[in-house]
């Protein structure tokens, strides 16, 4: 197992001005010749909002799966707080503060709720397998903290009352809260959050970005979010980076990018000229 | 010198063998994406049955099985051989279609453990009374026991010669015909074309028009007629057979299973290859080292292989889309 | 959601509980907890002297032997079920973990007790020196499985499905056969201690026909002494988070490590936990009496049969497995006069099971779940008004 190196590194800026608690460096990967990204760079502060967006296929959940250690960058550089992240397990990057939902949602189908969360949030325990073989006073309490952090969450989020529901007897709304909730489990810094209101309708997706903001707010962790619904983007997100085929072609406030001609062509195409 | 000609003569036409079986391993892996188990058990069902048919011909046209003074007539190996792939391509066929097809979208281990089921039911049916009974029998010799080519390496009282049988041989040139006909198939025609599409992505292959049904029967009847071909073979060459549900038939599947593998799964000619890698691996490992352990050999090239280049020889790798 | 309130969110937060739970750290809730780790021990023990003593007045040595059969058989099972259950890999060579262990406990029963009292007869009543002897060589038997689990559980790490089958296949078929090529047994102890060194190379277990006249220890306490011990286990493993976290790799490899699991730990572990009982259980088997321990023991036919009973049982489930392993033990022994067919009744069970019921007998519940009358309480009835799903 890789031990990442950790070095105490200066701290770039973000756009906004405050420091960047996330600092990615032109991170890129290549799949057999096909550059899937190229050259990304992110700085995102403490809380931030950020959205990534982008036609279907222009690379964003590879750089989910790049900055959470899924794929190595094939170039680049990845910092947290002041900590460099190299050659890191997916674990690890967990372990280190950056958590992520998944596209398609990926609970733990035959474990409870309640034991979605509680496996997110137990990856600080101490006690290992004799304090859990010998159920040592130690090894009791952790399960007992550790089970009592995870109501917390869930009442928070309003899921306690199925608890003990199987994951997947759960409907597909309460599916993507729930993911959200389990990464939050995790105690992270960074959370990036793959089309989090992709199947919602609009009632829930208004909860949804209620939600996203109240999750900063409370728990002080910057966001990343992937998500095709413009609107949802545009309102809550501080600074928007758009991708298309793996290459940065814009990032800016919401305003800024719904007007550049770059990312109208993207999703749209060039189109009709002057005529 | 003289030990290494044997030595690669026997590996080659166990090569065949190998390579015939681990044909239709690797078939079924690449379109239905798990390992049958029960095809050893196919090759079993093509030795056994080409025994009982042996038996049941020979005194029809008037020979004693047990006493067999001269080969019988050239037809009687061929008509045996075609019966018992029949018959095997029958099995294969009834396998897919009672058992497999309902578990095309259930979960790999529980279509691996059907195939563990199916093997067992196959074995221990094999070994009623009433079928092919619980002891060894002796294959009559159907092919004559010919030396084709001779060669002596040395001079004089220390001479040793090198023989090529024509069993050997039959083995062998058959094997590579069928090879070369499923060459032909899997890559210049049309169901080959189908046969891999639906291995590349089922669902997809269904909307462009074919038949997946028919194309996965078809492939278990192509990979159990290679089967019994085989096991017909096998038993011309070694004729004292032992009893169907005996390990030495499970470790026969398991070893060209592990020779697809090595080729890589689901890639047809590094069945072929595999098929031969594995034999000489055996034989020449068994014949210099040590025979006592000629089994671990093939799975100690396993276990390297997977953890240096999992996808096989000439596999290419996959990646896990998150 | 609720309104927010002021929250410590730090890294740290473990440490603090947020809500109601008393600390126990008084003495008295020390002694309270070591005796509630202890009880299902005490128990367990309880039921295993009665067993011992009670059952022979009750029945014959033929279902006494039974009783020690499937005893061994829930141990091998429930332990397979760690790996193949709960953390959703695929080994079929659990037997040749059990014969590895079995052997190394044999040739120190065997060879210890020609060197300590110069003959292989049993020695000592319930609790003797040679019962001791025994345990202590059962306890090596399993470490030494344990090992051999660390190196099986290696190539899992980059194999998924049947790739691993096949690999865990292989290691049982190696060690059969290399157990095989082993020389033969030392029968006398002035033999031994006049041979040397040299004559453990290869190692004098008996080679292809077996280690025989290893002194017959096995008996009803001690079976189900390490059955108690191996359930407890089981279940305490189950129930906690090392437990969730071998679950969450089966359901879900790539989220399980998104969620900060160490999968490649957990799944050695689990090779390791199960191996090492797998070897305690082939030390049982192979001083019961009426077993001669043999190279054919590692095989996969063996393999199998534990295999089968994981996956009828219910692989979330260790009630369900040590039903399924009591059953197909036992019911061969009264159905002898049948014995063709049994592997063809396994056979079609098997292939039936997974084409109607594919979770096995219990799924991933226990037997006190599968019962649909009995509603569990839930803390969430008693926290706030049930809410209806919209």
């Amino acid at each position: 197992m890789t031990v990442p190196t950790s070095r105490t590194l200066d701290v770039k800026k973000s756009e906004n001005g405050l420091p960047a608690l996330l600092d990615v460096d032109a991170i890129g990967i290549s799949f057999g010749g096909l550059k899937a990204v190229d050259g990304f760079s992110l700085q995102l502060p403490t809380a931030g909002l950020f959205g990534l967006i982008g036609p279907n296929g222009a690379g964003k959940t590879t750089v989910f799966n790049l900055l959470t250690g899924v794929y190595e960058p094939d170039c680049g550089k990845i910092q947290l707080g002041s900590r460099r992240l190299i050659k890191c397990k997916p674990h690890e990057i967990t372990a280190a503060g950056i958590a992520r939902t998944f596209q398609n949602i990926r609970l733990f189908p035959d474990l409870t709720v309640l034991d979605n969360v509680r496996l997110a949030g137990q990856l600080h325990n101490k006690h290992g397998l004799w304090s859990t073989l010998l159920r040592t006073q130690g090894h009791r309490r952790e399960e007992d903290v550790l089970k009592e952090k995870a109501y917390d969450l869930l009442r928070i989020f309003e899921l306690q009352d199925r608890a003990h529901e199987l994951a997947s007897n759960l409907s597909y709304g309460h599916q993507r809260k729930l993911e959200i909730v389990r990464a939050l489990a995790t105690d992270p810094r960074v959370l990036l959050l793959d089309e989090p209101a992709a199947g919602l309708n609009p009632q829930e997706k208004i909860l949804l970005s209620q939600s996203i903001q109240q999750i900063r707010e409370r728990f002080q962790v910057a966001v990343l979010l992937i998500e095709h619904d413009m609107p949802l983007v545009m309102e809550i997100c501080e600074r928007i980076i758009v991708l298309d085929h793996g290459v940065t072609i814009c990032k800016g406030t919401p305003s800024e990018v719904q007007n550049d001609p770059r990312v109208i062509a993207a999703y749209l195409g060039s189109g009709l000229t002057d005529d | 010198m003289s030990d290494f000609a044997q030595t690669l003569i026997t590996a080659l036409a166990i090569g065949s063998l190998y390579a015939l079986i681990a044909l239709g391993y690797t078939m079924v892996y690449g379109i239905l994406k798990f390992i049958n188990f029960a095809h050893s058990d196919i090759v079993v069902l093509g030795a056994w049955s080409s025994y009982k048919l042996a038996i049941w011909i020979l005194p029809a046209i008037g020979l004693d099985p047990l006493n067999l003074k001269a080969p019988p007539p050239f037809w009687v190996p061929a008509v045996v051989m075609l019966a018992a792939m029949v018959l095997c391509g029958a099995v294969g066929f009834a396998i897919e279609r009672l058992a497999y097809r309902r578990l095309r979208r259930a979960p790999r281990l529980n279509v691996l453990i059907t195939a563990i089921g199916v093997s067992l039911l196959l074995q221990n049916f094999g070994q009623l009374s009433f079928i092919f009974g619980a002891s060894p029998q002796s294959m009559p010799q159907l092919m004559p026991n010919l030396e084709l080519v001779s060669f002596s390496f040395g001079e004089g009282e220390s001479a040793q010669r090198v023989v090529i049988g024509l069993v050997d041989v039959v083995i062998f040139s058959l094997a590579t015909v069928l090879m070369l006909l499923m060459q032909y198939l899997v890559f210049h025609t049309k169901l080959g074309v189908a046969m891999r599409a639906v291995s590349f992505n089922t669902d997809t292959a269904a909307l462009m028009g074919i038949n997946v049904d028919r194309v996965i029967s078809f492939t278990f009847v192509l990979g159990s007629v290679l089967a019994a071909a085989a096991g017909f073979l096998l038993v011309m060459k070694y004729t004292s057979m032992n009893q169907p549900a005996h390990a030495t038939w499970v470790l026969l599947g398991l070893k060209a299973f592990v020779a697809a593998v090595i080729g890589g799964i689901g890639n047809v000619r590094g069945a072929v290859l595999g098929g031969f890698v594995i034999a000489f691996v055996e034989q020449f490992g068994a014949f210099y080292i040590s025979s006592a352990y000629r089994d671990v050999y093939v799975f100690a090239l396993l276990i390297v292989i997977l953890l240096v280049k999992p996808s096989g020889l000439l596999g290419t790798p996959m990646r896990e889309k998150v | 959601m609720t309104t927010p309130q002021k929250s410590d969110h730090t890294k740290t937060s473990q440490a603090t509980v947020s809500s109601s739970t008393p600390p126990s750290s008084t003495s008295g809730g020390a002694v309270s907890n070591t005796l509630t780790g202890l009880l299902p021990l005490a128990i367990g023990i309880a039921v295993a002297l009665t067993l011992h003593f009670g059952l022979p007045l009750i029945v014959n040595a033929f279902y006494a032997r039974i009783v020690m059969d499937i005893g061994i058989a829930i141990i091998m099972a429930v332990s397979l079920n760690i790996v193949n259950g709960m953390t959703g890999q695929f080994s079929i060579g659990h037997a040749g973990f059990m014969t590895l262990g079995g052997y190394l406990a044999a040739f120190i029963t065997y060879y210890g007790s020609m060197l300590i009292w110069g003959d292989v007869k049993t020695h000592g009543g319930l609790l003797g020196p040679g019962e001791l002897l025994f345990v202590s060589s059962c306890i090596m038997g399993g470490v030494l499985a344990a090992g051999a689990g660390y190196v099986v559980g290696l190539p899992s790490l980059r194999l998924r499905g049947d790739y691993l089958a096949i690999v865990t296949l292989g290691f049982g078929e190696i060690i059969r056969v290399v157990l095989q090529q082993t020389g033969r047994v030392i029968n006398h102890a002035d033999a031994l201690k006049q041979g040397g060194l040299s004559q453990l190379i290869p190692p004098p277990v008996g080679g292809a026909l077996g280690f025989g006249g290893v002194p017959k220890y096995t008996n009803i306490f001690w079976v189900y002494t390490i059955l108690t011990i191996t359930i407890v286990a089981a279940y305490r493993l189950k129930r906690s988070s090392l437990g969730r976290s071998m679950i969450s790799i089966r359901e879900d490899e790539i989220a399980a490590q998104a969620m900060g699991v160490n999968i490649a730990r957990q799944k050695i572990l689990a090779f390791v936990i199960a191996a090492f009982f797998a070897g305690v259980a082939g030390g049982l088997f192979a001083h019961e009496s009426g077993v001669i321990i043999s190279p054919q023991d590692a095989g996969f036919q063996r393999s199998f049969d534990y295999v089968i009973m994981t996956v009828l049982g219910g692989r979330g489930s260790i009630t369900g497995v040590m039903l399924a392993a009591g059953i197909l033990t036992a019911l061969p022994e009264f159905l002898r006069d049948f014995d063709q067919y049994r592997l063809i009744v396994y056979a079609l069970l098997l292939i039936i099971m997974m084409l109607v019921r594919p979770q096995g007998l219990f799924g991933i519940h226990e037997i006190w779940n599968m019962w649909p009358l009995r509603r569990r309480t839930t803390k969430a009835t008693v926290n706030a008004p049930s809410q209806e799903a919209t």
